[in-house]
């Protein structure tokens, strides 16, 4: 392979969502095919090692049952993508009957080696949908799984956490919120203020609880 | 389990391993007794790990400080039946851990049952999908015996990186009490947790202490270790509790 060949293609990050640009090798194979109608495709020449470059910096490298059975070539192409770039790289390989064998060493090298993104599937077929669903989800707005860093409000837990001392339920624990207003007051208060709230011995005990070391 | 082939060659590998990987942890769910028991015996007798098994409740494996991991078999993703419990589990790690894998793990085949015939889903490839975007690993296993080998290199990938478990993973007698206080902290994983009660004298300690002390001593990094402050200043008001206290 030459090595005057750009190994991504450049401008590679602006994808337009909804769109993929693909590798002109692709042109009539079925991968392109069934992606027609779902996803606006463009084949395009000088991508280099990438074989599909998806919005939002993420490319797909595709590895084929073919490639498995060679041998070790397809391992360079990974390396030299990864050296290249900063871009997500989602590796797609066509786990089949014959190419299984070889899938868990390859999975150990392209995710725990290389840090990438693994997805196995069945054909050219099954790689088309699985595309057109990973350019959909860039899209999507709201992704379920993405924490939504919300100040949602932590009175129930704090509740919660106050429960855990021992002797102290659910009154007892409004009680001492109450009066402390927060956990580090209350995890610094003195027997004879926490007497105030609850009994003498509970006083005790929840200051031991507090201060006992190890 | 294991070949029953007693030859020497078969037999120095696992050994080597046990040497090599004399100090590597993972914590295993208690649920995971019932429902992965292979994953279990691999990691112990093939890969010697030392594994420690725990009501983590939130998650299947603690395999570092700072990643947890789910096992889930591919049939739970084909359709969204369990999409809901699946969202909120993954939230809930999310607020606890730094990093999520999960592991998609094949049915068990009947035997005579070679190659079944996967029938693939949209919902599959969307969930997949999103998994990916959320910066949430994946990765595939045939069998629990793979799954516990997954596991492991996970382990000392994140050894390499100085995350291993190196803190005692058990707590002991009055401890117990205090341990539970500090799992009730919505942001700290079973392992903070464990690393608050071993290296805080008393729970006054460490309510009184910085966020970049707290990061010092208990090696998590100093973005949770504010928010573990924050939670213990939290200003509690009662008008914002949900909860009707008779």
């Amino acid at each position: 392979m030459a090595n005057n060949i750009t190994p991504v293609r450049a401008g590679a990050v602006n994808v337009p969502f909804g769109h993929v640009i693909g590798h002109e090798k692709w042109k009539g194979s079925q991968i392109a095919q069934e992606m027609q109608g779902k996803i606006k495709l463009i084949l395009e020449d000088g991508l280099g090692v990438v074989d599909f470059h998806l919005p939002n910096r993420s490319c797909v490298l595709y590895v084929s049952e073919a490639d498995l059975v060679a041998g070790n070539g397809f391992k360079r192409r990974l390396v030299r993508f990864r050296n290249a770039c900063n871009l997500q790289g989602i590796v797609l390989v066509e786990k089949t009957q014959i190419s299984n064998q070889y899938f868990p060493e390859v999975q150990k090298f392209v995710v725990l080696e290389l840090g990438m993104t693994l997805l196995p599937v069945a054909s050219q077929k099954e790689a088309a949908q699985l595309i057109v669903q990973l350019v959909h989800e860039q899209t999507k707005s709201s992704n379920p799984f993405h924490s939504k860093k919300s100040t949602k409000f932590l009175e129930s837990s704090v509740f919660h956490t106050v429960q855990q001392i021992p002797g102290v339920g659910k009154t007892k624990a409004l009680l001492l919120l109450e009066n402390f207003g927060n956990l580090h007051q209350l995890c610094n208060a003195s027997v004879q203020e926490l007497e105030r709230i609850v009994g003498h011995s509970l006083a005790q005990q929840i200051h031991t609880f507090f201060t006992q070391t190890k | 389990g294991n070949p029953p082939g007693p030859s020497s060659s078969s037999n120095e590998l696992p050994l080597r391993n046990l040497k090599n990987q004399a100090s590597l942890c993972i914590l295993v769910d208690n649920h995971e007794i019932s429902s992965g028991p292979e994953v279990i015996s691999t990691l112990k007798n093939v890969h010697g790990v030392k594994v420690q098994i725990c009501s983590l409740g939130s998650c299947d494996y603690i395999v570092s400080n700072r990643l947890a991991v789910e096992r889930r078999c591919q049939a739970e993703l084909l359709n969204n039946a369990h999409r809901s419990k699946m969202v909120q589990r993954i939230q809930q790690l999310k607020s606890k851990f730094d990093r999520i894998c999960i592991i998609v793990e094949k049915e068990r085949t009947r035997t005579g049952e070679v190659w079944r015939v996967f029938h693939r889903t949209k919902y599959y490839d969307g969930i997949l999908s999103a998994f990916i975007q959320a910066g949430i690993k994946v990765l595939f296993s045939a069998c629990q015996v793979e799954t516990a080998d997954l596991l492991k290199e996970l382990a000392l990938v994140e050894q390499r990186k100085n995350a291993a478990i190196h803190v005692p993973t058990e707590v002991e007698g009055s401890r117990q009490d205090v341990f539970r206080f500090y799992l009730s902290i919505p942001c700290v994983s079973y392992t903070l947790a464990l690393a608050l009660c071993h290296h805080f004298g008393s729970l006054k300690e460490m309510a009184n202490s910085t966020p970049s002390e707290m990061a010092g001593r208990t090696q998590v990094n100093l973005q949770k270790a504010e928010e573990v402050y924050r939670y213990i200043h939290y200003a509690f008001d009662t008008q914002m509790l949900p909860v009707v206290v008779t």
